[in-house]
């Protein structure tokens, strides 16, 4: 039988440093340039074109008439970017938020403007 | 020996064993994540499991018999029985002429039950896993034997007072033989050894029965919570006692003698120097092993026994034989 050729190896690495990031001891591995993480939603800029609804294949992201805006649930969100790419105003754009894990898939982190918030604004609008 | 003094010792050993057995594991996990640059789990990993197990749900299946209950704790009380006849660094506390065919007995023993147990689960898995560990064990415990019980013969022949028992590894070693023949044939039972090691811990080459990216576990396939906790600890058991008969066969020497030791003193220094010849023996055999190695298909794993392990132990056996007669200077 022949020895492995594993075995310099192997023996090598009994005495160098793991090669591993413990991540929630330490920061996680920096994210690169270009990175999609969570989405993120400027409600201001949003000028209420619906091109991101169109374009989006998940379904994440609805149109909201009344106030001309859009909403979104990120549990179902693929992070394609193709919503940011198209946006006119760029009132979308991809973080680097990627630690998204939660409890409740409803969860606040989750969404942009819930059902209060789009009261609020159309209570507002009404107001004008 | 006073039978209550070798009850309490079982006691002690069994207790001092199963933390010793479950330490090493936690070690060669971690030397084995080393040697791929992880970071491995801690060194008390397999305590947490063992407690895990212990305080989880234990589901039988439906169509599974009486025996699936009954195999682990059979497992654990041949592995616990076997202790009393485990060179530990002193000679074994019942420890009688002979008694080595009781130590490959109950070792052997541990495996059927394992075997019967798979098969009692009803599942096909475990069934698949069980041929294989028939198989295995079947082939393994040959060349083992032929080493041995050749060793012992020949240790036999230059005078010792219980023969074929496990406790003349003590008296007599057989590196004290001296003559290159004898060395050479000594060299070549050890790597038999080393090799068989490997084969009843189930590492490396020899991981087929449990084999757990391809028939799923293997016999353990069922098994769960406080049934695979005492399974778990009966392998750990088996682990140790099997590296502690290749350290009393080819490393029996102790270090109270030297140090100026006797009584209990000597006992616990002997103990713990044995603890770590057998954790640099399965250094070599398992760690090492199960890192640089795959998993063999049954049949060459069988080929390995009858065609490489087994001529080396008759060759081996043969040199040492040679080297009674005297024959060649």
């Amino acid at each position: 039988m022949k020895i492995p050729p594993t075995l310099s190896t192997v023996l090598s690495n009994l005495f160098k440093k793991p090669a591993t990031n413990m991540f929630p001891k330490t920061e996680p591995v920096p994210t690169p340039e270009g990175f999609r993480g969570k989405l993120v939603y400027d409600v201001d800029k949003c000028i209420g074109c619906k091109l991101c609804v169109t374009v989006c294949p998940a379904g994440v992201i609805e149109f909201v008439p009344e106030i001309k805006k859009v909403t979104f649930w990120l549990g179902r969100c693929v992070f394609c970017a193709q919503c940011v790419d198209v946006c006119p105003v760029n009132a979308l754009e991809m973080s680097k938020e990627f630690l998204l894990a939660t409890y409740d898939k409803y969860d606040d982190n989750l969404r942009w403007l819930k059902n209060e918030e789009i009261e609020e604004m159309i209570e507002a609008q009404k107001s004008k | 020996m006073n039978l209550l003094y070798a009850t309490l010792g079982l006691i002690a050993l069994y207790i001092y064993v199963s933390f010793a057995s479950l330490l090493w594991e936690g070690i060669d996990r971690k030397l084995v994540a080393r040697m791929q640059r992880r970071v491995g789990p801690p060194l008390l990993q397999p305590f947490y499991d063992f407690l895990k197990l212990m305080s989880k749900e234990s589901i039988i299946p439906k169509h599974a018999n009486k025996f699936y209950e009954l195999a682990p704790v059979l497992a654990l009380a041949v592995s616990i029985a076997l202790l009393a006849y485990t060179p530990m660094g002193f000679a074994p506390l019942f420890a009688t002429k002979g008694d080595v065919i009781v130590f490959i007995y109950l070792l052997t023993l541990i495996g059927f039950i394992r075997v019967l147990g798979a098969i009692s689960s009803g599942s096909p898995y475990a069934q698949i896993g069980a041929q294989r560990e028939m198989i295995i064990l079947v082939s393994r415990e040959v060349p083992m034997m032929l080493a041995l019980f050749t060793i012992l013969w020949r240790l036999n022949n230059i005078g010792v007072e219980k023969p074929f028992s496990l406790a003349t590894f003590y008296q007599r070693n057989i590196w004290e033989l001296g003559t290159p023949l004898a060395l050479i044939g000594t060299f070549i039972l050890l790597v038999v050894f080393l090799a068989w090691l490997a084969s009843e811990i189930e590492v490396g080459f020899f991981d087929i029965p449990e084999a757990e990216t391809e028939v799923a576990e293997g016999p353990m396939a069922e098994y769960s919570g406080r049934h695979l906790a005492l399974f778990e600890l009966s392998n750990a058991i088996k682990m140790f006692v099997s590296a502690s008969l290749v350290v009393a066969i080819f490393f029996p020497w102790g270090i109270s003698a030297y140090v100026g030791l006797n009584g209990i003193p000597a006992l616990v220094v002997d103990v713990l120097f044995h603890t770590i010849k057998v954790f640099a023996v399965l250094f070599v055999s398992m760690s090492i092993f199960r890192a640089i190695t795959g998993r063999l298909r049954i049949t060459q794993a069988v080929q390995v026994f009858w065609l490489r392990l087994f001529p080396a132990a008759i060759i081996g056996s043969l040199i040492l034989a040679i080297d009674l007669l005297g024959v060649i200077a």
